[in-house]
């Protein structure tokens, strides 16, 4: 069941999304959290952000629409108060970092490898819901000499976590791969809307959000097929995933591992259960390792 | 700032399982009441309290929405098994679950949310407005004595007097007030269009329930902001204590997705945003930036 994304190792390929998962606590007692092949707490930024002002998520077709714009508390109350409880789980801790410059993010990787137990970093340049931040998932010069700055400041293993919201993500996913990520996330939320035509408003308040659940899964899966062709660096699949099926799709299409992100809203235990069914799923592919079924989708035409 | 490293009321009597509906019938317009078979969190929930429910195996409706308990139902040996739920059929969810009829299921999770607290009072003021009456049946009946919840049961001496002061928009569409009235409490209605009880606001009737009770009370408040607002500073000006279970929109109902937060003072005089889903649903009235 182990999987590795450059240097970085995980017990399994099951781990839950940044920004869906609070920071772990809240879900101590409606899952096991040491069975989880890692956890993402909620994006962390420099300074403490209050979020968008409500309503900050509206349901949509099999999906779910949020803006709840990087609400946090800052990096020194992570380090201070989220930490001591997430390093005392043995599920690897990835700690997702949002920053609005290049020195942001390199002064919170400096600061996150001096602290104990966070096993690596997800760099979050895809949030939609915040100023700033987005620029390092469209550009791809960018996004490529950012990487290469955060990696001068850790040793710490780095995914980048891109947006679907680009005309051409294996070029960012390239350029994410050149500037030393060990492994790409894909995808953000997708950038959305929702319209209350009666009182002729944008439901959200922040009007636009990212839409995230099953009705983004067709997308998230084209963007990792599209980068596995593109880059040899492990993929971490997101969107919309919340059955069995829906993470042998991800793996067979590219992704070395996945992330469970709105299902543990509407289904608190879903991770224990895809955990309980991914070993009959590999064996039905006569798979004996996750690494044997990753990218072996076969080209058609 | 630091923020505390956890919120108060983290789901950890909270358990997640598929429940078998029992009954679903109508109480009043666009309003019924499904019984769900849950033996586990029927004995561990309290008044104020709220679980999450589901459509199973569908991904439209794919969001859980929370609903108040409105009373826990006992078997032949006074045990919990049943947990009763009040809703309004008025969206996708909601509409959708009124069609089910018993012997179907509905994913479910909970005891979530901090709930009343136990605190006694002389007596009780409960004010709902719309569909906020549903924390309330189960609450009266506690604080009257006549029942028990929680696991290992809170206990404490009961009031001398509950009443209901409840607001709805016409006659039809109050549901639930048989079941108020057959336990004690005493119920006061205020109705938009004057079809029912008192023609006009139900802060107007819960004014001269203050004004012919002077004694020690408590408010408690549930229902659309601005009339819980009101109440709020009804509450203030008269010196009375006053909690309110805010219904903010949820989306986990477990602290993960940051949806549900409310303006909540702080020490400092500023205010930060608050999950109600694990700091609340219930909140001392003053500690609210309306």
């Amino acid at each position: 069941m182990q999987v590795q994304l450059g240097r970085l190792c995980l017990p399994n390929p099951i781990l839950v999304a940044s920004g869906t998962f609070g920071y772990a606590r809240e879900m101590e007692h409606l899952v096991d959290l040491h069975r989880l092949g890692g956890i993402l707490p909620k994006t962390v930024t420099q300074l403490p952000r209050p979020g968008n002002a409500p309503w900050r998520t509206v349901e949509t077709a099999a999906g779910l629409l949020n803006s709840i714009g990087l609400d946090n508390d800052g990096l020194d109350a992570f380090i201070a108060h989220h930490l001591p409880y997430l390093r005392g789980l043995t599920a690897p801790i990835i700690v997702s970092i949002a920053g609005r410059t290049p020195a942001e993010f390199v002064e919170m990787a400096a600061e996150l490898d001096r602290a104990a137990g966070v096993a690596g970093l997800e760099l979050n340049i895809s949030c939609p819901n915040v100023t700033g931040g987005v620029d390092y998932g469209t550009d791809a010069t960018s996004c490529r000499k950012l990487i290469e700055s955060v990696r001068q400041a850790t040793q710490l293993p780095l995914l980048a976590k891109l947006t679907p919201n680009v005309t051409r993500i294996a070029d960012i996913a390239r350029a994410a791969s050149d500037g030393g990520a060990d492994a790409i996330s894909l995808i953000n939320t997708v950038l959305g809307m929702a319209v209350d035509w009666r009182r002729r408003r944008p439901v959200l308040g922040n009007v636009m959000g990212g839409l995230s659940g099953p009705a983004i899964k067709p997308i998230a899966l084209r963007c990792v097929y599209q980068v596995a062709r593109a880059v040899t660096t492990p993929l971490v699949g997101i969107g919309g995933i919340a059955t069995i099926d829906d993470v042998m799709e991800f793996l067979v299409a590219g992704a070395s591992a996945v992330q469970i992100g709105t299902a543990n809203y509407y289904d608190p235990a879903v991770t224990m259960r895809l955990l309980d069914e991914l070993p009959g799923a590999l064996q039905q592919l006569g798979a004996s390792s996750v690494q044997d079924v990753v990218g072996t989708i076969k080209r058609v035409g | 700032m630091l923020s505390p490293l956890h919120a108060a009321h983290y789901a950890d009597a909270a358990v997640q399982q598929r429940a078998e509906i029992i009954e679903n019938v109508c109480l009043a317009r666009d309003t019924y009441r499904v019984r769900l078979r849950s033996p586990i969190i029927a004995r561990r929930i309290v008044p104020g309290q709220f679980l999450m429910l589901r459509l199973t195996d569908v991904n439209d409706p794919l969001i859980g929405r929370a609903f108040a308990l409105y009373d826990t139902v006992l078997d032949g040996n006074g045990e919990p098994t049943d947990l009763d739920i009040v809703y309004l059929a008025k969206g996708k969810l909601t509409a959708r679950m009124a069609e089910l009829t018993a012997g179907r299921f509905l994913d479910a999770w909970g005891p979530l949310g901090n709930g009343f607290p136990a605190d006694p009072i002389e007596h009780l003021i409960m004010v709902a407005g719309g569909i906020g009456q549903t924390p309330f049946l189960a609450l009266g009946a506690e604080f009257l004595g006549l029942r028990q919840y929680g696991c290992p049961p809170r206990k404490f001496p009961p009031s001398k007097r509950v009443t209901l002061c409840y607001g709805a928009r016409s006659a039809d569409m109050l549901a639930g007030v048989d079941d108020f009235q057959r336990m004690g409490i005493e119920v006061h209605i205020a109705t938009d269009d004057g079809g029912c009880g008192h023609h006009g606001l139900v802060t107007e009737v819960l004014q001269s329930v203050l004004d012919s009770h002077p004694g020690p009370h408590r408010i408690v408040c549930c229902g659309p902001e601005m009339m819980m607002e009101a109440v709020a500073e009804l509450a203030q000006r008269r010196g009375s204590p006053c909690q309110v279970s805010l219904e903010t929109p949820m989306a986990c109902g477990i602290g993960i997705c940051f949806t549900c937060v409310a303006k909540i003072k702080d020490a400092d005089g500023g205010w930060d945003y608050k999950r109600t889903c694990v700091e609340g649903p219930v909140f001392d009235a003053a500690s609210i930036q309306w």
